[in-house]
């Protein structure tokens, strides 16, 4: 069958508000939905034909955690409570490509000799943006294991009187274990207490959450989690 | 819930006017996560979803003026397409969710899609029409809208071949925005 332009514009703006369009597709759709005005236009006119079908969907109360993560949220320098680890998980998630991405410009220049054979890597995004916005790296096994090497992209600021704290995620449903604070310099290291470093080359990821000033005071994340990413072994 | 009360609270919201968010939360909040829930068919994704639309509504609060839609179309599609992609993320990394397991569980939801449909009467236009289109294409559209199932997923829960389905949803939604258009 073919199409001329208004009407792929028509059935794809129609299949895209629908949610049928296939994953990829769904992909390439949002990009061309950037650039085209009147493929904007053809979405908007089907969210308006569709959305009476929402109304009909019987009302849930959400609890009210959800509330409190998202004024955390809007308001990062003001502490909130924890966030569920399924969305660190899910914001870890979603950078898991870029990782795959950088490993490879991270891993090189740094990549010592015979000795070093093997690096992790934990790609952390900005869960809002998310924009890679730092890389934490270390060699699993050797010697310094449990030296970590923080890379802190872009100029970072910590709001005054707060600390940032870096969490492991054990993952499964194990919850996030505190490895230690970092400041928000470019480059520095951070030397993990031998007690969590055995979790260290078994990470799922890592996130990094603002805390008061000397950490968390309870021993899990209390305040907005500003970057995470999954670890990947090189 | 009035259209009008609403878009007055998103205009406070491109203000940063927290107290306004407040209010757009309590207000809209249950009939958001109850589409959430729907589309994500798990409870905790939903609310990960809500999270992560009502934070996207608090920075892009701005651009609602600009839609021209209702409000609470504006924040459903919000809505939607958040929890439409988390649906449709790439998987590679948490596997073992199967999506076929959690498609069972769509036939314990309800109310299910011929009795939300029955209660959209209020969005008159709309239900009647959707009456109009053939048994196959009423369903098929419906539960893509209501339960976020791919092309895939409608053809394995409809148990018919994947192009048959296709074409029930295009030739529907085709005939939707005739009868939308000319009525």
């Amino acid at each position: 069958m073919r199409y001329d332009s208004d009407e792929l514009r028509e059935k794809l703006a129609a299949e895209y508000v629908l949610g049928t369009l296939a994953p990829r597709a769904r992909r390439r759709f949002r990009t061309l939905l950037r650039q085209d005005p009147r493929l904007r236009r053809a979405v908007a006119d089907w969210e308006q034909r569709l959305s009476p079908l929402a109304e009909a969907v019987p009302q849930i109360a959400p609890p009210a955690r959800v509330w409190r993560a998202i004024r955390a949220r809007i308001r990062p320098p003001r502490l909130g409570p924890r966030q569920s680890l399924s969305f660190w998980r899910a914001a870890a998630l979603g950078s898991a490509l870029v990782a795959a991405t950088l490993i490879v410009l991270l891993a090189l220049p740094d990549r010592r000799p015979v000795s070093t054979p093997e690096m992790m890597v934990a790609v952390m995004n900005d869960v809002q943006t998310r924009a890679p916005a730092m890389t934490v790296s270390w060699t699993p096994g050797g010697a310094d294991r449990r030296v970590l090497r923080i890379r802190v992209m872009g100029h970072a600021e910590m709001a005054p009187d707060t600390a940032w704290e870096l969490w492991l995620l054990p993952g499964g449903n194990r919850p996030p274990v505190s490895i230690g604070l970092i400041s928000t310099h470019e480059t520095q290291t951070l030397v993990v207490p031998a007690a969590q470093a055995a979790l260290l080359d078994a990470a799922w990821g890592l996130a990094m959450s603002v805390e008061p000033k000397g950490g968390s005071p309870t021993g899990r994340p209390t305040g907005p989690v500003l970057y995470s990413g999954p670890c990947v072994k090189t | 819930m009035s259209p009008d009360r609403i878009a007055g609270l998103l205009v406070r919201c491109a203000r940063k006017d927290e107290r306004a968010f407040a209010e757009l939360y309590r207000l809209s909040a249950p009939k958001l996560f109850a589409v959430a829930v729907r589309i994500t068919r798990r409870r905790d994704w939903a609310e990960d979803v809500l999270q992560e639309s009502f934070v996207n509504i608090w920075h892009h609060a701005d651009g609602y003026a600009a839609h021209k839609s209702a409000p609470m179309t504006w924040m459903t599609a919000i809505v939607r397409n958040r929890a439409l992609d988390w649906l449709r993320r790439p998987r590679e990394v948490e596997a073992d969710e199967s999506h076929d397991e959690l498609l069972a569980a769509v036939v314990d939801e309800r109310p299910g899609p011929e009795e939300l449909l029955r209660r959209a009467t209020d969005a008159g236009r709309l239900a009647e029409c959707l009456r109009q289109l053939s048994e196959e294409q009423q369903r098929s559209i419906t539960l893509a809208f209501f339960y976020g199932l791919s092309h895939g997923e409608l053809a394995a829960r409809l148990e018919r071949p994947l192009g048959t389905v296709k074409t029930w949803i295009r030739r529907g939604l085709d005939r939707l925005r005739l009868c939308l258009e000319t009525r």
